[in-house]
Protein backbone atom coordinates (compact mmCIF):
# COMPACT_ATOMS: atom_id res chain seq x y z
CA UNK A 1 0.00 0.00 0.00
CA UNK A 2 1.43 3.31 -1.02
CA UNK A 3 0.91 6.01 1.50
CA UNK A 4 -1.19 8.80 0.03
CA UNK A 5 -1.17 10.77 3.23
CA UNK A 6 0.94 13.87 2.97
CA UNK A 7 3.72 14.41 5.43
CA UNK A 8 2.09 17.45 7.02
CA UNK A 9 -1.15 15.58 7.50
CA UNK A 10 0.66 12.73 9.14
CA UNK A 11 1.88 15.18 11.79
CA UNK A 12 -1.72 16.07 12.64
CA UNK A 13 -2.69 12.41 12.86
CA UNK A 14 0.11 11.78 15.31
CA UNK A 15 -0.93 14.76 17.41
CA UNK A 16 -4.47 13.44 17.42
CA UNK A 17 -3.30 9.99 18.52
CA UNK A 18 -1.27 11.48 21.36
CA UNK A 19 -4.22 13.58 22.49
CA UNK A 20 -6.50 10.55 22.44
CA UNK A 21 -4.07 8.57 24.57
CA UNK A 22 -3.84 11.50 26.97
CA UNK A 23 -7.60 11.78 27.33
CA UNK A 24 -8.07 8.05 27.83
CA UNK A 25 -5.37 7.97 30.48
CA UNK A 26 -6.84 11.00 32.27
CA UNK A 27 -10.32 9.51 32.26
CA UNK A 28 -9.76 5.83 32.85
CA UNK A 29 -6.13 5.53 33.98
CA UNK A 30 -5.07 5.25 37.61
CA UNK A 31 -3.98 8.89 37.73
CA UNK A 32 -4.62 11.77 40.10
CA UNK A 33 -6.70 14.51 38.41
CA UNK A 34 -4.60 17.10 40.27
CA UNK A 35 -1.49 16.03 38.42
CA UNK A 36 -3.08 14.67 35.21
CA UNK A 37 -6.10 16.76 34.20
CA UNK A 38 -8.30 15.83 31.26
CA UNK A 39 -8.17 17.71 27.95
CA UNK A 40 -11.53 19.39 28.54
CA UNK A 41 -10.29 20.90 31.80
CA UNK A 42 -7.06 22.04 30.16
CA UNK A 43 -8.94 23.54 27.23
CA UNK A 44 -11.25 25.50 29.49
CA UNK A 45 -8.28 26.78 31.51
CA UNK A 46 -6.64 27.89 28.27
CA UNK A 47 -9.83 29.55 27.08
CA UNK A 48 -10.21 31.39 30.37
CA UNK A 49 -6.65 32.76 30.21
CA UNK A 50 -7.25 33.90 26.65
CA UNK A 51 -10.53 35.63 27.50
CA UNK A 52 -9.14 37.49 30.50
CA UNK A 53 -6.26 38.53 28.23
CA UNK A 54 -3.66 37.39 30.75
CA UNK A 55 -1.87 34.94 28.56
CA UNK A 56 -1.97 37.20 25.48
CA UNK A 57 -0.37 40.16 27.19
CA UNK A 58 2.20 37.88 28.77
CA UNK A 59 3.12 36.32 25.44
CA UNK A 60 3.36 39.80 23.98
CA UNK A 61 5.70 40.76 26.78
CA UNK A 62 7.98 37.75 26.26
CA UNK A 63 8.00 38.13 22.49
CA UNK A 64 8.93 41.81 22.75
CA UNK A 65 11.94 40.86 24.82
CA UNK A 66 12.97 38.12 22.44
CA UNK A 67 12.63 40.24 19.31
CA UNK A 68 14.73 43.11 20.64
CA UNK A 69 17.27 40.68 22.10
CA UNK A 70 17.40 38.66 18.89
CA UNK A 71 17.88 41.73 16.72
CA UNK A 72 20.62 43.14 18.93
CA UNK A 73 22.41 39.81 18.97
CA UNK A 74 22.13 39.42 15.18
CA UNK A 75 23.61 42.87 14.60
CA UNK A 76 26.39 42.25 17.10
CA UNK A 77 27.29 38.90 15.55
CA UNK A 78 27.19 40.40 12.04
CA UNK A 79 29.69 43.01 13.13
CA UNK A 80 31.93 40.44 14.78
CA UNK A 81 31.72 38.06 11.83
CA UNK A 82 32.48 40.84 9.33
CA UNK A 83 35.51 42.01 11.23
CA UNK A 84 36.70 38.41 11.37
CA UNK A 85 36.53 37.98 7.58
CA UNK A 86 38.77 40.97 7.04
CA UNK A 87 41.26 40.40 9.83
CA UNK A 88 43.08 37.21 10.79
CA UNK A 89 43.70 38.53 14.28
CA UNK A 90 40.05 39.24 14.96
CA UNK A 91 39.18 35.89 13.44
CA UNK A 92 41.14 34.03 16.08
CA UNK A 93 39.73 36.34 18.77
CA UNK A 94 36.09 35.60 17.85
CA UNK A 95 36.97 31.90 17.56
CA UNK A 96 38.18 32.00 21.13
CA UNK A 97 35.07 33.83 22.32
CA UNK A 98 32.81 31.26 20.69
CA UNK A 99 34.66 28.29 22.07
CA UNK A 100 34.59 29.76 25.58
CA UNK A 101 31.00 31.00 25.72
CA UNK A 102 29.07 28.82 23.29
CA UNK A 103 28.94 25.73 25.52
CA UNK A 104 27.78 27.79 28.52
CA UNK A 105 23.99 27.64 28.98
CA UNK A 106 22.39 30.99 29.84
CA UNK A 107 20.65 29.49 32.84
CA UNK A 108 24.00 28.44 34.33
CA UNK A 109 25.08 32.06 34.22
CA UNK A 110 21.96 33.20 36.10
CA UNK A 111 23.51 33.48 39.56
CA UNK A 112 26.31 35.60 38.17
CA UNK A 113 23.93 37.73 36.13
CA UNK A 114 21.76 38.36 39.21
CA UNK A 115 24.83 39.54 41.10
CA UNK A 116 26.00 41.84 38.31
CA UNK A 117 22.80 43.13 36.77
CA UNK A 118 20.10 42.41 39.34
CA UNK A 119 16.92 40.58 38.43
CA UNK A 120 15.26 43.11 36.14
CA UNK A 121 14.78 43.33 32.39
CA UNK A 122 18.47 44.10 31.91
CA UNK A 123 19.32 40.64 33.21
CA UNK A 124 16.84 38.89 30.91
CA UNK A 125 18.14 40.92 27.98
CA UNK A 126 21.71 39.84 28.68
CA UNK A 127 20.67 36.20 28.94
CA UNK A 128 18.92 36.40 25.56
CA UNK A 129 21.89 38.03 23.89
CA UNK A 130 24.22 35.46 25.38
CA UNK A 131 22.04 32.60 24.16
CA UNK A 132 21.74 33.96 20.63
CA UNK A 133 25.03 35.64 19.80
CA UNK A 134 27.37 32.61 19.92
CA UNK A 135 25.46 30.17 17.69
CA UNK A 136 24.70 33.09 15.39
CA UNK A 137 28.35 34.09 15.17
CA UNK A 138 29.43 30.51 14.60
CA UNK A 139 26.98 30.13 11.73
CA UNK A 140 27.79 33.47 10.14
CA UNK A 141 31.50 32.77 10.25
CA UNK A 142 31.17 29.41 8.58
CA UNK A 143 28.78 31.04 6.13
CA UNK A 144 31.29 33.74 5.23
CA UNK A 145 34.06 31.16 4.95
CA UNK A 146 31.97 29.14 2.50
CA UNK A 147 31.84 32.06 0.08
CA UNK A 148 34.37 31.26 -2.70
CA UNK A 149 37.38 33.53 -2.81
CA UNK A 150 36.61 34.31 -6.43
CA UNK A 151 33.40 36.11 -5.44
CA UNK A 152 35.36 38.49 -3.29
CA UNK A 153 37.77 39.09 -6.13
CA UNK A 154 34.88 39.85 -8.47
CA UNK A 155 33.65 42.37 -5.92
CA UNK A 156 37.07 43.95 -5.82
CA UNK A 157 37.16 44.10 -9.61
CA UNK A 158 33.90 46.04 -9.52
CA UNK A 159 35.67 48.34 -7.06
CA UNK A 160 33.14 47.77 -4.30
CA UNK A 161 34.07 49.05 -0.88
CA UNK A 162 34.44 46.61 2.02
CA UNK A 163 30.86 47.31 3.09
CA UNK A 164 29.71 46.78 -0.48
CA UNK A 165 31.42 43.42 -0.69
CA UNK A 166 29.90 42.50 2.64
CA UNK A 167 26.32 43.48 1.89
CA UNK A 168 26.18 42.63 -1.81
CA UNK A 169 28.21 39.43 -1.78
CA UNK A 170 28.94 37.89 1.61
CA UNK A 171 25.57 38.25 3.31
CA UNK A 172 23.38 37.08 0.40
CA UNK A 173 25.75 34.24 -0.46
CA UNK A 174 25.82 32.94 3.11
CA UNK A 175 22.14 33.50 3.85
CA UNK A 176 21.34 29.79 4.36
CA UNK A 177 23.88 29.78 7.21
CA UNK A 178 22.48 33.02 8.60
CA UNK A 179 18.96 31.65 8.58
CA UNK A 180 20.07 28.46 10.30
CA UNK A 181 21.71 30.69 12.91
CA UNK A 182 18.47 32.63 13.38
CA UNK A 183 16.58 29.36 13.81
CA UNK A 184 18.92 28.19 16.55
CA UNK A 185 19.04 31.67 18.05
CA UNK A 186 15.27 31.94 18.20
CA UNK A 187 14.89 28.55 19.89
CA UNK A 188 17.58 29.37 22.43
CA UNK A 189 16.22 32.86 23.15
CA UNK A 190 12.73 31.49 23.67
CA UNK A 191 14.02 28.91 26.15
CA UNK A 192 16.24 31.41 27.90
CA UNK A 193 13.39 33.85 28.48
CA UNK A 194 11.08 31.21 29.86
CA UNK A 195 13.64 29.74 32.22
CA UNK A 196 14.84 33.14 33.39
CA UNK A 197 11.30 34.23 34.17
CA UNK A 198 10.66 31.05 36.06
CA UNK A 199 13.69 31.69 38.20
CA UNK A 200 13.27 35.42 38.91
CA UNK A 201 9.58 35.90 38.57
CA UNK A 202 8.11 38.89 36.84
CA UNK A 203 10.51 41.18 35.09
CA UNK A 204 8.85 44.52 34.82
CA UNK A 205 5.15 45.11 34.36
CA UNK A 206 3.11 42.00 33.81
CA UNK A 207 5.81 39.43 33.39
CA UNK A 208 5.95 36.96 30.53
CA UNK A 209 4.86 33.44 29.74
CA UNK A 210 7.43 31.88 32.09
CA UNK A 211 6.02 33.87 34.99
CA UNK A 212 2.54 32.75 33.92
CA UNK A 213 3.57 29.10 34.21
CA UNK A 214 5.40 29.70 37.48
CA UNK A 215 2.29 31.30 38.98
CA UNK A 216 0.13 28.41 37.87
CA UNK A 217 2.56 26.06 39.56
CA UNK A 218 2.65 27.82 42.93
CA UNK A 219 -1.12 28.13 42.99
CA UNK A 220 -1.36 24.46 42.02
CA UNK A 221 -3.39 25.23 38.92
CA UNK A 222 -2.25 22.21 36.90
CA UNK A 223 -4.70 22.72 34.00
CA UNK A 224 -3.44 26.31 33.74
CA UNK A 225 0.12 24.99 33.72
CA UNK A 226 -0.69 22.74 30.78
CA UNK A 227 -2.42 25.64 29.05
CA UNK A 228 0.84 27.57 29.29
CA UNK A 229 2.79 24.64 27.86
CA UNK A 230 0.36 24.31 24.95
CA UNK A 231 0.78 27.98 24.16
CA UNK A 232 4.56 27.57 24.17
CA UNK A 233 4.35 24.61 21.79
CA UNK A 234 1.93 26.52 19.56
CA UNK A 235 4.18 29.54 19.33
CA UNK A 236 7.20 27.35 18.62
CA UNK A 237 5.44 25.67 15.71
CA UNK A 238 4.05 28.97 14.44
CA UNK A 239 7.38 30.75 14.41
CA UNK A 240 9.42 27.87 13.01
CA UNK A 241 7.00 26.68 10.35
CA UNK A 242 5.38 29.92 9.35
CA UNK A 243 7.66 32.87 10.01
CA UNK A 244 11.07 31.30 9.39
CA UNK A 245 9.63 28.95 6.77
CA UNK A 246 8.21 31.92 4.83
CA UNK A 247 11.50 33.79 4.95
CA UNK A 248 13.30 30.71 3.62
CA UNK A 249 10.79 30.22 0.82
CA UNK A 250 11.05 33.76 -0.39
CA UNK A 251 14.83 33.94 -0.21
CA UNK A 252 17.19 30.98 -0.19
CA UNK A 253 14.75 28.48 -1.67
CA UNK A 254 13.60 30.91 -4.34
CA UNK A 255 17.20 31.71 -5.27
CA UNK A 256 18.11 28.07 -5.28
CA UNK A 257 20.95 28.48 -2.79
CA UNK A 258 19.36 26.02 -0.40
CA UNK A 259 16.84 23.21 -0.55
CA UNK B 1 0.24 -0.46 7.56
CA UNK B 2 -2.88 -0.44 9.69
CA UNK B 3 -1.55 -3.24 11.86
CA UNK B 4 1.59 -1.31 12.44
CA UNK B 5 -0.46 1.72 13.42
CA UNK B 6 -2.42 -0.23 15.99
CA UNK B 7 0.73 -1.79 17.37
CA UNK B 8 2.42 1.57 17.84
CA UNK B 9 -0.75 2.99 19.37
CA UNK B 10 -0.85 0.17 21.90
CA UNK B 11 2.81 0.58 22.72
CA UNK B 12 2.33 4.26 23.39
CA UNK B 13 -0.69 3.66 25.61
CA UNK B 14 1.33 1.16 27.59
CA UNK B 15 4.02 3.73 28.05
CA UNK B 16 1.57 6.23 29.48
CA UNK B 17 -0.37 3.87 31.70
CA UNK B 18 2.84 3.01 33.53
CA UNK B 19 3.11 6.55 34.84
CA UNK B 20 0.18 6.32 37.19
CA UNK B 21 0.81 2.94 38.70
CA UNK B 22 2.16 3.44 42.18
CA UNK B 23 3.80 0.78 44.23
CA UNK B 24 1.20 0.01 46.87
CA UNK B 25 3.54 -1.98 49.02
CA UNK B 26 4.51 0.88 51.30
CA UNK B 27 5.97 -0.32 54.54
CA UNK B 28 3.56 0.94 57.12
CA UNK B 29 6.22 1.78 59.68
CA UNK B 30 8.05 4.29 57.54
CA UNK B 31 7.19 7.96 57.57
CA UNK B 32 8.60 10.31 54.97
CA UNK B 33 9.10 13.87 56.17
CA UNK B 34 10.53 16.87 54.34
CA UNK B 35 13.43 18.26 56.29
CA UNK B 36 13.51 22.03 56.45
CA UNK B 37 15.94 24.50 57.94
CA UNK B 38 15.51 27.74 59.81
CA UNK B 39 14.49 29.11 63.17
CA UNK B 40 10.79 28.59 62.40
CA UNK B 41 11.45 24.90 61.74
CA UNK B 42 13.58 24.34 64.84
CA UNK B 43 11.32 21.64 66.38
CA UNK B 44 11.78 19.50 63.25
CA UNK B 45 15.54 19.53 63.70
CA UNK B 46 15.15 18.64 67.40
CA UNK B 47 12.79 15.84 66.47
CA UNK B 48 15.33 14.47 64.02
CA UNK B 49 18.32 14.89 66.34
CA UNK B 50 16.67 13.27 69.35
CA UNK B 51 15.03 10.55 67.23
CA UNK B 52 11.71 11.32 68.92
CA UNK B 53 9.50 9.47 66.44
CA UNK B 54 11.71 6.38 66.57
CA UNK B 55 11.54 6.47 70.38
CA UNK B 56 7.79 6.96 70.48
CA UNK B 57 7.00 4.04 68.21
CA UNK B 58 9.07 0.90 68.33
CA UNK B 59 10.35 -0.08 64.89
CA UNK B 60 9.47 3.17 63.20
CA UNK B 61 11.79 4.51 60.53
CA UNK B 62 11.86 8.12 59.45
CA UNK B 63 13.01 9.06 55.96
CA UNK B 64 14.09 12.68 55.85
CA UNK B 65 13.73 14.10 52.34
CA UNK B 66 15.43 17.24 51.11
CA UNK B 67 13.06 19.57 49.26
CA UNK B 68 13.72 22.93 47.65
CA UNK B 69 10.59 24.77 48.78
CA UNK B 70 6.95 24.54 49.80
CA UNK B 71 5.76 24.00 46.23
CA UNK B 72 8.10 21.04 45.83
CA UNK B 73 6.87 19.58 49.13
CA UNK B 74 3.27 19.95 48.04
CA UNK B 75 3.99 18.32 44.68
CA UNK B 76 5.79 15.46 46.39
CA UNK B 77 2.77 14.92 48.64
CA UNK B 78 0.44 14.83 45.60
CA UNK B 79 2.73 12.25 44.03
CA UNK B 80 2.67 10.20 47.27
CA UNK B 81 6.41 10.56 47.77
CA UNK B 82 6.00 12.31 51.12
CA UNK B 83 3.69 11.82 54.13
CA UNK B 84 4.37 14.89 56.19
CA UNK B 85 5.22 18.45 55.24
CA UNK B 86 5.65 21.68 57.16
CA UNK B 87 4.46 24.92 55.61
CA UNK B 88 2.50 28.09 56.23
CA UNK B 89 -1.29 28.09 56.22
CA UNK B 90 -1.82 29.79 52.78
CA UNK B 91 0.07 27.20 50.66
CA UNK B 92 -1.75 24.48 52.59
CA UNK B 93 -5.13 26.07 51.83
CA UNK B 94 -4.24 26.42 48.12
CA UNK B 95 -3.57 22.67 47.93
CA UNK B 96 -6.73 21.87 49.86
CA UNK B 97 -8.75 24.12 47.56
CA UNK B 98 -7.39 22.26 44.52
CA UNK B 99 -8.61 18.98 45.94
CA UNK B 100 -5.57 17.61 47.76
CA UNK B 101 -6.52 15.16 50.47
CA UNK B 102 -4.59 16.48 53.42
CA UNK B 103 -5.21 18.23 56.71
CA UNK B 104 -3.36 20.08 59.43
CA UNK B 105 -1.95 17.73 62.07
CA UNK B 106 -0.25 20.25 64.33
CA UNK B 107 0.76 23.86 64.77
CA UNK B 108 4.50 24.47 64.96
CA UNK B 109 5.74 27.99 65.34
CA UNK B 110 5.47 31.71 64.94
CA UNK B 111 8.57 33.77 64.23
CA UNK B 112 8.76 37.47 63.35
CA UNK B 113 7.90 37.99 59.70
CA UNK B 114 7.69 41.31 57.92
CA UNK B 115 8.41 43.54 54.95
CA UNK B 116 11.82 45.21 55.05
CA UNK B 117 12.20 48.16 52.69
CA UNK B 118 14.85 50.68 51.76
CA UNK B 119 14.14 53.70 53.91
CA UNK B 120 13.29 55.75 50.82
CA UNK B 121 10.03 53.81 50.77
CA UNK B 122 7.77 55.07 53.55
CA UNK B 123 4.51 53.33 52.65
CA UNK B 124 3.07 50.78 50.23
CA UNK B 125 1.90 53.63 48.00
CA UNK B 126 5.55 54.60 47.40
CA UNK B 127 6.30 51.46 45.34
CA UNK B 128 6.86 52.38 41.70
CA UNK B 129 6.60 50.02 38.73
CA UNK B 130 10.38 49.52 38.77
CA UNK B 131 10.58 48.56 42.43
CA UNK B 132 10.83 44.85 43.11
CA UNK B 133 9.69 43.02 46.22
CA UNK B 134 11.56 39.79 46.90
CA UNK B 135 9.67 36.98 48.62
CA UNK B 136 9.82 33.16 48.60
CA UNK B 137 7.01 32.71 46.05
CA UNK B 138 3.51 33.88 45.13
CA UNK B 139 0.93 32.18 47.29
CA UNK B 140 3.34 32.03 50.24
CA UNK B 141 2.35 33.44 53.62
CA UNK B 142 4.60 36.42 52.89
CA UNK B 143 2.70 37.12 49.69
CA UNK B 144 -0.71 36.77 51.35
CA UNK B 145 0.30 39.11 54.20
CA UNK B 146 1.52 41.63 51.62
CA UNK B 147 -1.82 41.33 49.79
CA UNK B 148 -3.69 41.87 53.07
CA UNK B 149 -1.75 45.05 53.71
CA UNK B 150 -2.31 46.21 50.13
CA UNK B 151 -6.03 45.60 50.50
CA UNK B 152 -6.13 47.58 53.77
CA UNK B 153 -3.99 50.49 52.67
CA UNK B 154 -4.52 50.71 48.93
CA UNK B 155 -7.85 48.95 48.46
CA UNK B 156 -6.53 46.36 45.98
CA UNK B 157 -5.04 43.07 47.21
CA UNK B 158 -3.21 42.29 43.96
CA UNK B 159 -1.84 45.75 43.23
CA UNK B 160 1.79 44.76 43.85
CA UNK B 161 1.54 41.23 42.42
CA UNK B 162 3.52 42.15 39.33
CA UNK B 163 6.33 43.67 41.38
CA UNK B 164 7.24 40.34 42.94
CA UNK B 165 10.52 38.53 42.46
CA UNK B 166 10.75 34.97 43.69
CA UNK B 167 13.91 34.50 45.68
CA UNK B 168 14.76 32.24 48.58
CA UNK B 169 15.41 34.06 51.88
CA UNK B 170 19.21 34.19 51.55
CA UNK B 171 19.06 35.23 47.87
CA UNK B 172 16.47 37.85 48.74
CA UNK B 173 18.76 39.26 51.42
CA UNK B 174 21.63 39.48 48.92
CA UNK B 175 19.41 41.09 46.30
CA UNK B 176 18.15 43.71 48.77
CA UNK B 177 21.67 44.48 49.98
CA UNK B 178 23.00 44.67 46.40
CA UNK B 179 20.81 47.73 45.97
CA UNK B 180 19.58 47.04 42.45
CA UNK B 181 15.88 47.08 41.68
CA UNK B 182 14.95 44.88 44.67
CA UNK B 183 13.93 47.55 47.15
CA UNK B 184 11.94 45.40 49.55
CA UNK B 185 12.09 41.90 50.99
CA UNK B 186 9.24 40.11 52.76
CA UNK B 187 11.15 37.76 55.01
CA UNK B 188 11.33 36.18 58.43
CA UNK B 189 13.76 35.52 61.27
CA UNK B 190 16.79 35.56 61.12
CA UNK B 191 17.07 37.36 57.77
CA UNK B 192 14.68 40.03 59.01
CA UNK B 193 16.91 40.95 61.93
CA UNK B 194 20.07 40.91 59.80
CA UNK B 195 18.56 43.33 57.31
CA UNK B 196 17.25 45.65 59.99
CA UNK B 197 20.71 45.96 61.53
CA UNK B 198 21.58 48.29 58.65
CA UNK B 199 20.30 51.84 59.01
CA UNK B 200 19.38 51.89 55.32
CA UNK B 201 16.45 49.54 55.82
CA UNK B 202 13.25 49.81 57.84
CA UNK B 203 10.47 47.45 58.79
CA UNK B 204 7.48 48.65 56.79
CA UNK B 205 5.05 45.87 57.70
CA UNK B 206 4.98 43.51 60.65
CA UNK B 207 3.24 40.19 60.01
CA UNK B 208 1.20 40.11 63.20
CA UNK B 209 0.12 43.73 62.85
CA UNK B 210 -1.01 43.17 59.26
CA UNK B 211 -2.88 40.01 60.23
CA UNK B 212 -4.45 41.70 63.23
CA UNK B 213 -4.10 38.70 65.54
CA UNK B 214 -1.77 35.81 66.35
CA UNK B 215 -1.33 33.10 63.76
CA UNK B 216 0.73 29.98 63.16
CA UNK B 217 3.57 30.81 60.82
CA UNK B 218 4.25 27.14 60.19
CA UNK B 219 1.92 24.17 60.59
CA UNK B 220 2.48 20.43 60.09
CA UNK B 221 0.34 18.77 57.42
CA UNK B 222 -0.15 15.09 56.67
CA UNK B 223 -1.82 13.31 53.78
CA UNK B 224 -5.10 11.47 54.18
CA UNK B 225 -3.38 8.27 53.12
CA UNK B 226 -0.91 8.56 55.99
CA UNK B 227 -3.53 9.53 58.58
CA UNK B 228 -5.84 6.67 57.61
CA UNK B 229 -3.17 4.13 56.69
CA UNK B 230 -0.72 4.52 59.58
CA UNK B 231 -2.63 5.76 62.65
CA UNK B 232 0.10 4.59 65.06
CA UNK B 233 2.77 6.47 63.16
CA UNK B 234 0.54 9.51 62.93
CA UNK B 235 0.09 9.53 66.71
CA UNK B 236 3.81 9.07 67.26
CA UNK B 237 4.52 11.95 64.89
CA UNK B 238 2.09 14.35 66.60
CA UNK B 239 3.41 13.40 70.03
CA UNK B 240 6.99 13.92 68.85
CA UNK B 241 6.25 17.41 67.57
CA UNK B 242 4.73 18.23 70.95
CA UNK B 243 7.82 16.91 72.74
CA UNK B 244 10.16 18.84 70.47
CA UNK B 245 8.22 22.05 71.02
CA UNK B 246 8.20 21.51 74.78
CA UNK B 247 11.92 20.80 74.72
CA UNK B 248 12.66 24.11 72.99
CA UNK B 249 10.41 26.04 75.36
CA UNK B 250 11.80 24.39 78.49
CA UNK B 251 15.47 23.99 77.56
CA UNK B 252 16.24 26.77 75.08
CA UNK B 253 19.95 26.65 75.98
CA UNK B 254 20.28 22.97 75.19
CA UNK B 255 18.12 23.31 72.08
CA UNK B 256 20.34 26.12 70.80
CA UNK B 257 23.40 23.93 71.31
CA UNK B 258 21.84 21.16 69.23
CA UNK B 259 20.64 23.51 66.50
CA UNK B 260 24.04 25.15 66.17
CA UNK B 261 25.35 21.80 64.89
CA UNK B 262 22.98 21.98 61.94
CA UNK B 263 22.54 25.69 61.28
CA UNK B 264 25.13 28.10 60.06
CA UNK B 265 24.67 30.31 63.12
CA UNK B 266 26.29 30.60 66.53
CA UNK B 267 24.68 29.17 69.62
CA UNK B 268 24.11 32.65 71.07
CA UNK B 269 22.34 33.87 67.95
CA UNK B 270 20.07 30.84 67.87
CA UNK B 271 19.32 31.18 71.57
CA UNK B 272 18.42 34.82 71.06
CA UNK B 273 15.99 33.97 68.28
CA UNK B 274 14.31 30.91 69.81
CA UNK B 275 13.87 32.52 73.23
CA UNK B 276 12.77 35.88 71.81
CA UNK B 277 9.44 37.13 73.13
CA UNK B 278 8.23 37.54 69.58
CA UNK B 279 8.85 33.91 68.67
CA UNK B 280 6.43 31.25 69.81
CA UNK B 281 6.70 27.48 69.51
CA UNK B 282 3.23 26.07 69.91
CA UNK B 283 1.31 23.06 68.60
CA UNK B 284 -2.00 24.91 68.44
CA UNK B 285 -2.91 25.77 64.85
CA UNK B 286 -3.98 29.41 64.86
CA UNK B 287 -5.49 31.74 62.26
CA UNK B 288 -6.91 29.37 59.61
CA UNK B 289 -10.27 31.17 59.40
CA UNK B 290 -8.87 34.60 58.73
CA UNK B 291 -6.43 33.34 56.08
CA UNK B 292 -9.20 31.37 54.38
CA UNK B 293 -11.70 34.26 54.40
CA UNK B 294 -9.20 36.73 53.02
CA UNK B 295 -7.89 34.37 50.34
CA UNK B 296 -11.42 33.62 49.13
CA UNK B 297 -12.30 37.31 49.05
CA UNK B 298 -9.11 38.22 47.15
CA UNK B 299 -9.58 35.38 44.67
CA UNK B 300 -6.59 33.25 45.71
CA UNK B 301 -8.96 30.42 46.71
CA UNK B 302 -12.13 29.27 44.95
CA UNK B 303 -13.78 28.19 48.19
CA UNK B 304 -13.36 28.49 51.94
CA UNK B 305 -13.77 25.67 54.44
CA UNK B 306 -17.04 25.33 56.35
CA UNK B 307 -16.14 23.29 59.37
CA UNK B 308 -12.65 23.29 60.93
CA UNK B 309 -12.84 19.49 60.62
CA UNK B 310 -12.56 19.96 56.84
CA UNK B 311 -8.97 21.11 57.12
CA UNK B 312 -7.80 19.97 60.57
CA UNK B 313 -7.53 16.35 61.77
CA UNK B 314 -9.46 15.24 64.81
CA UNK B 315 -8.02 16.02 68.26
CA UNK B 316 -5.71 18.73 66.92
CA UNK B 317 -5.69 21.87 69.05
CA UNK B 318 -6.73 24.91 67.06
CA UNK B 319 -7.90 28.48 67.41
CA UNK B 320 -9.51 29.81 64.29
Amino acid sequence: MKSKIKKEHLKFIWIFVLLAVWELTARFGPVNPISFPSLAVIASALWESVITGDIISQIWFSMGFILTGLLTAIILSLVLASISTFSELMDSFTDTLVSVFHPLPGIAMLPLIILWFGTGSKAIFIIIIHSVIWPMLLNLKSGFKSVPEIYRKIGQNYEHSMAGILFKIFIPASLPFGLAGIKIGWARAWRAVISAEMVFGATGGKGGIGWYIFNKRVFMDTPGLFAGLIVIIGIGILVEDLVIGKIENSTVKKWGTSQ
Amino acid sequence: MRKKFILIFLLISLLFSGCGAQEDAKENKTVRIAEQFGIAYAPIQIMKHQKLIENNLYGATVVWEQMANTTAIREAMVADKLDVGFMAIPPFLIGWDKGMEWKIATGLSYVPVGLVTKNTIGSLADFGTDDRIALPQPGSVQHILLSMACKDELGDAGILDNNLVTLSHPDGLNALMAGNEVTAHFTATPYLETELESSEYDLLLDGREVFGQDFSFIVGVTTDAFYQGSPELYDAFVLSVQEAVDFINQNPQEAAAILSEYYDMTEEEILKHISSEKADYNTTAVGTRKFSDFMVEAGYLSKGYEDPGDIIWEDVKYEE
